[in-house]
C-alpha cells in the first residue's frame, strides 16, 4: 500500500521474493547452456546461438507455466499464497526472458536477411495455410507483444486508472498467450526434437495448467448462495460459523460477495473485493483490527471499509442484523467507506 | 516481403501515435484525474510502455474520468464469471493443439533408413 505512487514498492518480501526468482532463473539457464547441449539429441546441427535462444525459451515456458498454476493453486491451498503476492514481478522477468530468446533468434537466424530483421521474420514464410511448415513465429510474436502488454501494464497506477474490473479482463489476455506459445512451441521446437525430453517437458506443463485451470473452474462453478427472506434480506448463517477474526462470505442473488467479520464479539460486513485487484477479502484475517487481504496485504478497518490513514482505499460496506442466532445481510451496498455500527454477539451464543 | 512492411509500418505510426498520448497524458492528464500522481514523478517514465501499446485505452479512460465518470461497480466487481468458459474451451483446445502437433510431427529426410532403389522395370545396365 502506498498514498503516492512510487516506481516498486519494495519491502523485505519483495527483495526475497526477486532474489530468488532471479537466482532460480540464472541456474536454470547456466545449466541449459552448459548441460543441454550434450545430452539432447537435436537433430539439426547447433550452435552457441541456437543454445541461447532454447535456453531463454524453454526458462519463459517454464515461467509462463508457473504463473499460471500460481492462481489455482493459492486458491487450493493458502500454503501458495506468497508466491501470489509478488507475482506480477515474476511476470515482468518472464517478459525479460521472452524477449531475450526473441532477440537471440532475431540475430542468429535473420542476421543474414537482405531484409531488415523484422521484416524478415514476419515475410520469410507466409504459409499460412498449412499445418506442416505453418509459420510458427507469429504465434511467438503475438505471444511476445502479449507478455509486454501485461508487464508494461503492471504498475499499480494501472489497477487504479483502469479499475480492477478493465485491468483484469486485459490481464486474462494472459490465457490466449499460454495458447498462443503451445501452439509456438508445439509447431516449432518440437517439430524437429529426436530427444523426447522437450515434448515431456510442454506436456507435463500443458496438463498442469490445464488440469489446476479446469478444477478450479469447476469449484468456482456453483457456489452455494444466500437465501433471501421474505423482507429482501439475505441469510449468511448461524454466528456460531463465523470464528473470531475470520469471515464467512455470502453469495448474493446478483452474484455480489459479502465478507461478514467477527471481531472483538461483533459483525460487521464489507465488500468482498479488495479496492485494489479485487483479492477475496473474506478469505484473509484480521490483523491490528483491520481485515487484511490474504493476496498483497491491503488493510481495511471493519466498520467503515476505509483503509487506515495514511492510506486511501475504500470498500463498500453492509447492514447487518441477527434474527436469534442467523446473522441477516441488507443485500444493498453502502458507499465505500460509508460506516456501519457493528452488531454485537450476544454473550450466549459467543 | 510486402505484407510484412506494411505491418510493421503499422506498428511504427502506432508507437508514434502513443508517444504523443505519452507526452500529454504524462506531462498534464495524470495530474488532472489522479490524486495520488501528484508531485509522483519518478514513476512516471514506468507508465511509457504500456501507453505506448494501449494509448486508445488510455484516452478513453481519460476522457472517462475528466467527465468525472468513477465508475464504482467496476472498482468492486470482480471478473470471476469469464474464468470458466475460458478454461472449458482452453482445457480442450491446449491439448489437443499438442498432440496434434506432435501426431502431424515429420520425420525428418536424414533420419530416414538408406534404401536401395530397384532399377525400373526394363532398364538396361551398360
Amino acid at each position: 500500500m502506498s498514498v503516492k505512487y512510487v516506481p516498486v514498492q519494495w519491502n523485505s518480501n519483495k527483495y526475497w521474493y526477486d532474489l530468488a526468482l532471479i537466482a532460480l532463473v540464472a541456474t536454470y539457464i547456466l545449466v541449459f547452456l552448459n548441460i543441454a547441449p550434450q545430452y539432447l539429441d537435436h537433430s539439426k546441427p547447433t550452435d552457441g546461438s541456437i543454445v541461447r535462444a532454447r535456453a531463454f525459451g524453454t526458462c519463459a515456458f517454464l515461467m509462463l507455466t508457473a504463473i499460471l498454476c500460481i492462481g489455482p493453486l493459492a486458491r487450493f491451498d493458502r500454503r501458495f499464497l506468497p508466491l501470489l503476492y509478488n507475482r506480477r514481478h515474476f511476470g515482468v522477468l518472464t517478459a525479460i526472458v521472452a524477449l531475450s530468446h526473441a532477440l537471440f533468434v532475431l540475430d542468429w537466424y535473420f542476421n543474414y536477411s537482405p531484409y531488415p530483421k523484422l521484416e524478415g521474420l514476419l515475410g520469410a514464410n507466409t504459409s499460412y495455410g498449412q499445418v506442416l511448415g505453418f509459420p510458427f513465429e507469429i504465434f511467438g510474436v503475438f505471444g511476445l507483444l502479449c507478455l509486454g502488454i501485461l508487464a508494461a501494464t503492471s504498475h499499480d497506477f494501472w489497477l487504479s486508472f483502469l479499475t480492477p474490473r478493465v485491468w483484469k479482463a486485459m490481464h486474462y489476455l494472459i490465457y490466449p498467450t499460454y495458447l498462443a506459445i503451445v501452439a509456438h512451441v508445439a509447431l516449432g521446437a518440437l517439430q524437429s526434437q529426436n530427444n523426447p525430453t522437450f515434448s515431456l517437458l510442454v506436456g507435463v506443463s500443458v496438463a498442469l495448467v490445464c488440469g489446476l485451470h479446469a478444477l478450479a473452474a469447476w469449484k468456482e462453478h456453483s457456489p452455494a448462495k444466500s437465501v433471501r427472506a421474505a423482507d429482501d434480506w439475505f441469510v449468511v448463517g448461524d454466528v456460531s460459523e463465523i470464528a473470531e477474526g475470520r469471515a464467512k462470505i455470502a453469495v448474493l442473488e446478483s452474484g455480489d460477495r459479502v465478507a461478514v467479520f467477527r471481531h472483538e464479539a461483533k459483525l460487521s460486513a464489507i465488500s468482498n473485493a479488495c479496492a485494489h485487484q479485487n483479492g477475496p477479502l473474506g478469505e484473509g484475517r484480521i490483523v491490528d483490527g483491520c481485515v487484511t487481504c490474504p493476496w498483497h496485504g491491503f488493510q481495511y478497518r471493519i466498520a467503515d471499509g476505509c483503509s487506515p490513514a495514511p492510506f486511501t482505499e475504500k470498500v463498500p460496506t453492509y447492514r447487518l442484523r441477527l434474527d436469534g442466532t442467523t446473522v441477516m445481510v441488507d443485500p444493498k451496498p453502502n458507499a465505500p467507506g460509508e460506516y456501519v455500527q457493528p452488531v454485537p454477539v450476544p454473550e450466549a451464543v459467543s | 516481403m510486402e505484407d510484412a512492411a506494411i505491418v510493421l509500418s503499422v506498428a511504427r505510426w502506432w508507437l508514434y501515435a502513443g508517444g504523443i498520448v505519452a507526452v500529454l497524458f504524462l506531462g498534464f492528464g495524470i495530474d488532472r484525474i489522479d490524486e495520488n500522481a501528484r508531485g509522483s514523478y519518478i514513476f512516471r517514465p514506468l507508465l511509457v510502455p504500456g501507453i505506448l501499446l494501449i494509448w486508445p485505452l488510455v484516452l478513453w479512460r481519460w476522457l472517462k474520468l475528466e467527465r468525472n465518470h468513477h465508475d464504482i461497480s467496476g472498482r468492486y466487481n470482480p471478473l470471476r464469471q469469464a474464468h470458466g468458459p475460458t478454461w472449458m474451451v482452453l482445457a480442450f483446445l491446449i491439448p489437443t493443439l499438442f498432440l496434434g502437433a506432435l501426431a502431424l510431427r515429420q520425420t525428418w529426410p536424414k533420419d530416414a533408413p538408406a534404401t536401395l532403389l530397384a532399377p525400373p522395370a526394363g532398364a538396361a545396365q551398360r
